[in-house]
């Protein structure tokens, strides 16, 4: 839904920025003698007196209605008025934006009390909040269950439409944040995907990596890591007391869950209609901002709030029931502007916020690759499991959706309920095109194909030809045989290693084959970005607006909704202290550093995996452009040099999957869980 | 459980182990570390040099921001207050240099400390003053009730060496009736009520706006600022105006437009008097601490904190903030100042006029340490993120103490 708002056309009011906020910087003068006004802007006054009230009104429940009804927008709604002042505005009601507004909200979350025992939750000022969103608010989570249920137009087995491929990967502590309520709400929907083994392999090595959520035990133990179990209302059984193995497990920790975007952020929604704290406004056109500027900040006279103008079409048309495109009729458009102490940027990648404000250089770089993603249906569920295997350009990934209703034995209730998994496949941008051109049936068996193979168990280092091996002298030659033998005896004594440690796990799983394309297979670029500062004046980025990086560690989503309990952190912590949270630079200072730090960490180990994936990429249909144009000079040193680096990844994934202590290590930073060594 | 229990023994050694070392009557002139340990006063060492320009600036006592210097008043509650003249006019002078960065938290670390004392304070006060809401209140859904009960509500507030009111315009938000903020220095406060006019009135605005005052957060709207004074000259009105007519303080411009006046005389002292970051700049802080003792209700608590004398804090407060770091100017604090929390125990115990207790490790029958938390950078001068920490008071701390009802 960001991406809605940033195709809306700009209207800024550049005069308003650029003016410099009038004020008298008279410390001496006699102050209680002053006007009440002093201080203000003269646009403020101005604006006061004009138009005191503007009718933009909110969105209530009332207008999610039955999906089968049209859609009516009550006009008795409640409006905002003119210059409302807000504590924080968010701009984006997406996935990350809703979810600050729900920790903000969340009385449980945030700043503790120093001495323990005060109580269970902190008295504070109840926050003014309000989240402004450029779509139409989205359906109730019930009324999009109904409307999925009723518009199913496939096979009569499946009891509702498949699942959107638009669906996040959430790692334990993400989900966490969404609260017990929505996590159930989800799961009795069956919208939740959880899965609790993940399994990593590659195209041409015989490294495979198993994560299984017995290697979140200690993290849960040690209260490093929530309990997602104890969230939904189940406990851990013994399976992180006892025997790690036994398959008799019921509840597993959670490696994590594919949660659909749709149901997301309206499970989101439901909650945030519930609390008079919150204004939701929906179907926005933000035209302008104005913020303090830097020298605003600091000095004795506080920063003036950001100011946010916005217009709001309003139609009682029917909106896009028949899906016919028709031109939202404007029966009449109000504008408005509202103050706040803060202004949230949450509104995705091309975020009108941070383009409005600048100030915020991007350090973008294109991978030169796309994804392919899709929803598909299965032979049979995928026991929980998610699969990602590294194929010459880039990893595809089975992820479970819908697989809830899990019963007593660990397998996936109702035999007659169709098994879904969501496919992200990261390729060349002509692969891509390929893909997204075959017919569905060609699409599925090229995706089982490469899907449904093992790990070589015992590649050679070494091309096949001995023609290319570098300067072709008898000695070299054979020493390189040599190391080669070395190498493999050692990954396979490796592999073998962690095998008879823990055969039950370690053994390679056959992901379930693909049987039906479901959804649109839809593509898209892949890029990484982010931003070298995370705030300015009053405003603050959170998620897509402040960083994106490629899916293939899920860590997107996960790292906004990090961005986000940070800020509801600071946020709490500012209120509790009876401070403006940007009235001095030292709360969204603290943000910006512990953001840049985090976020530079993702996004940048994200980068580097993606490089070393990259450059191990062996030799026949080389697609790819660098290695390409290199190998084109000097093509047998550098494929060599390349599957060395590919061994050694190989290696590492399997040292990785033979050492207990790392694993978990890995799997608990994937996780979420803070770090053993923090206090 | 392990950590409370230790830090509570840890804490009972401490304060004997300070009874040893230094009386408070040596204090003002000692300069020795302040030792942890039951050890004998063979570490009173003495590094005279640097204590001698305070001690030159407590002997003026001709101030220039300081209107009424002349009142020197006994009060016959506390017998004890001496001169009304605690002010050390470099000291002063230092600050006022500071005016006008001093919301900039960039600048001035005590923005950043703010969120951190303002916690121990509202701890302290929910536990030890029982501020629980009305059971009525806390049935019904506070977020929807205009009633709705914050920290301080209904405290009356003296927030002595205010600066540039960070900490007064924060304890206005979070719910007092009241909060005083006297500083020696005029030209802080001139900033201070700068500030929180500007607060005040875009929350007038809003106010005016929106015609409604259940979200309101009642910003500077009780807040009282006195420049140029003292806490003694304020102890000293402040009580021989009790029982006469109402207060008047030497340079008060009010902001308040509620009536504060017409509270009854005992609503005149106070329930919470912080002195935070002042006693290591004034020449006499028994004295000031004395004047803040007289100026609490019973049951009140006193805030005081400061840095403690240790090498560590040498190392790191003066040397490292000061000279490598720069967070603080060169100059700012005299390590000879600095306080151990045992000594102001010590200070504030004896003030009751029972000295009987004051060398055994005796009840405290006017003032009684409640809390006491160390201050600390976490981590150490990455960013300033302040933390609190119980156990270790080596450098900042900031201490608890509570006037004893007179029963007892």
């Amino acid at each position: 839904m960001a991406r809605a708002m940033s195709v809306a056309s700009i209207r800024l009011e550049v005069a308003s920025r650029t003016s410099p906020h009038h004020h008298v910087h008279n410390i001496s003068s006699n102050v209680a003698a002053s006007s009440l006004l002093f201080g203000m802007s003269n646009r403020q006054q101005q604006s006061m007196t004009t138009n005191n009230v503007c009718r933009c009104y909110l969105s209530t429940a009332a207008t999610a209605t039955a999906a089968t009804t049209t859609h009516h927008r009550s006009f008795s709604s409640p409006s905002i008025k003119q210059h409302q002042h807000y504590d924080i505005i968010i701009a984006g009601g997406g996935a990350v934006g809703s979810v600050l507004a729900r920790l903000l909200l969340d009385d449980n979350f945030g700043s503790t009390g120093y001495i323990k025992n005060t109580g269970t939750t902190r008295r504070r000022r109840p926050l003014r909040l309000a989240l402004v969103e450029a779509r139409i608010s989205p359906p109730t989570l019930k009324d999009l269950i109904a409307k999925n249920n009723s518009q199913t137009t496939q096979s009569s087995s499946s009891s509702s439409s498949p699942p959107d491929p638009r669906a996040y990967a959430l790692s334990p502590t993400s989900l966490s944040y969404l609260g017990s309520n929505i996590l159930q709400s989800l799961g009795q929907h069956n919208r939740v995907g959880k899965y609790d083994n993940m399994q990593i392999w590659e195209h041409d090595g015989p490294a495979q990596l198993h994560f299984v959520g017995e290697d979140l035990c200690k993290a849960i133990q040690d209260g490093r890591l929530v309990d997602l179990n104890a969230l939904v209302g189940r406990s851990l059984d013994e399976s992180c007391n006892g025997n790690g193995n036994s398959k008799t497990a019921k509840q597993r920790p959670w490696l994590g869950a594919v949660i659909e975007d749709a149901p997301l952020v309206s499970s989101l929604w439901d909650e945030l209609r519930r609390d008079t704290r919150i204004d939701l406004v929906d179907n926005v056109q933000l035209t302008s901002i104005d913020t303090p500027s830097p020298q605003e900040v600091g000095n004795v006279i506080p920063p003036p709030p950001v100011q946010l103008s916005f217009t709001r079409r309003r139609s009682n048309k029917k909106n896009g029931k028949e899906g016919s495109d028709n031109v939202i009729q404007e029966d009449e458009e109000t504008t408005c502007t509202i103050t706040s102490n803060l202004l949230v940027a949450a509104d995705g990648a091309n975020s009108f916020v941070r383009r409005t404000v600048g100030n915020f250089p991007m350090t973008t770089h294109s991978y030169g690759r796309k994804a392919v993603t899709c929803t598909v249906q299965l032979e049979y569920g995928m026991k929980q499991t998610a699969y990602q295997r590294f194929l010459p350009h880039g990893p595809i990934a089975l992820l479970p959706v819908r697989n809830g209703n899990v019963d007593e034995h660990g397998g996936e209730g109702g035999e007659c309920s169709p098994k879904y998994a969501n496919v992200v496949w990261s390729t060349t941008p002509t692969e891509a095109n390929y893909l997204m051109s075959l017919s569905p049936s060609e699409f599925l068996s090229t995706l089982n194909h490469h899907l449904r193979q093992g790990p070589n168990i015992n590649p050679s280092i070494l091309p096949n030809n001995n023609n290319m091996i570098p300067f072709n002298i008898p000695l070299i030659s054979t020493l390189a045989h040599e190391v080669d033998s070395l190498l493999r005896t050692a990954n396979s004594a490796i592999t073998m290693g962690t095998w008879t440690e823990s055969p039950s796990r370690n053994y390679f799983r056959l992901p379930p084959k693909s049987i039906k394309v479901v959804s649109p297979i839809m593509g898209f670029d892949l890029g990484m970005s982010h931003v070298s500062e995370y705030t300015s004046p009053r405003v603050a980025l959170v998620g897509d607006a402040a960083h994106t990086m490629h899916p293939m560690a899920g860590q997107g989503l996960n790292l906004g909704f990090d961005d986000v309990s940070s800020l509801a952190k600071l946020i709490k912590e500012a209120i509790d202290a009876g401070m403006d949270v940007g009235g001095t630079s030292l709360f969204l200072d603290r943000y910006n550093q512990e953001r840049l730090m985090k976020g530079w960490g993702i996004v940048g180990g994200v980068h580097g995996l993606h490089e070393l994936f990259e450059c191990s990429s062996s030799s026949g249909s080389d697609l790819h452009g660098i290695m390409k144009d290199v190998s084109s000079g000097d093509g047998t040193s550098v494929r060599g040099l390349r599957n060395l680096i590919g061994y050694s990844r190989s290696l590492g994934m399997n040292v990785v999957n033979g050492l207990p202590m790392l694993r978990q290590t890995l799997a608990e930073v994937a996780a979420g869980a803070t770090p053993p060594f923090v206090k | 459980m392990t950590k409370v229990l230790r830090a509570h023994h840890c804490h009972h050694l401490l304060q004997r182990g300070c009874g040893l070392i230094a009386s408070p009557s040596s204090l003002s002139s000692s300069s020795s570390f302040c030792i942890r340990r039951r050890s004998p006063p063979s570490f009173t060492s003495t590094s005279g040099h640097s204590s001698s320009i305070r001690q030159a600036a407590a002997g003026t006592g001709n101030h220039a921001h300081d209107g009424s210097s002349g009142s020197t008043t006994n009060s016959d509650s506390t017998g004890h207050v001496k001169s009304s003249s605690n002010i050390s006019p470099h000291e002063v002078d230092k600050f006022s240099s500071f005016a006008s960065s001093w919301w900039n938290a960039r600048s001035n670390p005590l923005v950043g400390m703010n969120p951190i004392r303002v916690k121990f304070i509202t701890d302290t006060v929910e536990v030890f003053q029982m501020n629980a809401p009305p059971a009525s209140l806390r049935l019904s859904n506070a977020t929807t009730s205009s009633l709705f009960h914050l920290p301080l509500q209904n405290k009356r507030i003296l927030d002595i060496a205010c600066g540039g009111g960070l900490l007064t315009e924060s304890l206005s938000r979070l719910g007092a009736s009241l909060v005083v903020g006297i500083d020696a220095s005029s030209r802080v406060v001139e900033v201070a009520e700068m500030h929180s006019f500007h607060e005040n009135s875009r929350l007038v605005l809003q106010q005016q706006q929106q015609q409604q005052s259940i979200y309101s957060d009642g910003t500077s709207r009780n807040i009282r600022y006195i420049g140029g004074s003292t806490v003694e000259e304020l102890a000293a009105q402040w009580l021989s105006k009790r029982g006469k007519d109402k207060i008047t303080p030497t340079v008060s411009s009010s902001t308040n437009h509620q009536s504060a006046d017409d509270d009854d005389r005992e609503h005149e002292l106070f329930d919470i008097i912080t002195a935070l970051e002042v006693i290591e700049h004034v020449p006499n802080p028994t004295s000031l601490l004395q004047a803040a003792t007289s100026l609490l209700k019973p049951n009140g608590i006193l805030f005081v904190s400061t840095i403690n004398r240790t090498i560590k804090s040498y190392g790191l407060a003066i040397i490292a903030a000061e000279y490598i770091l720069g967070k603080v100017p060169v100059g700012t604090h005299d390590w000879n100042q600095f306080r151990c929390p045992e000594e102001v125990e010590r200070m504030v115990c004896d003030i009751g006029g029972s000295s009987g207790g004051s060398g055994g490790n005796g009840d405290c029958p006017r003032m009684k340490q409640i809390a006491l938390s160390g201050m600390v950078i976490d981590p150490p001068f990455v960013n300033l993120n302040w933390s609190l920490d119980a156990l270790d008071v080596d450098v900042n701390w900031i201490g608890a103490y509570q006037k004893q009802s007179s029963t007892s």
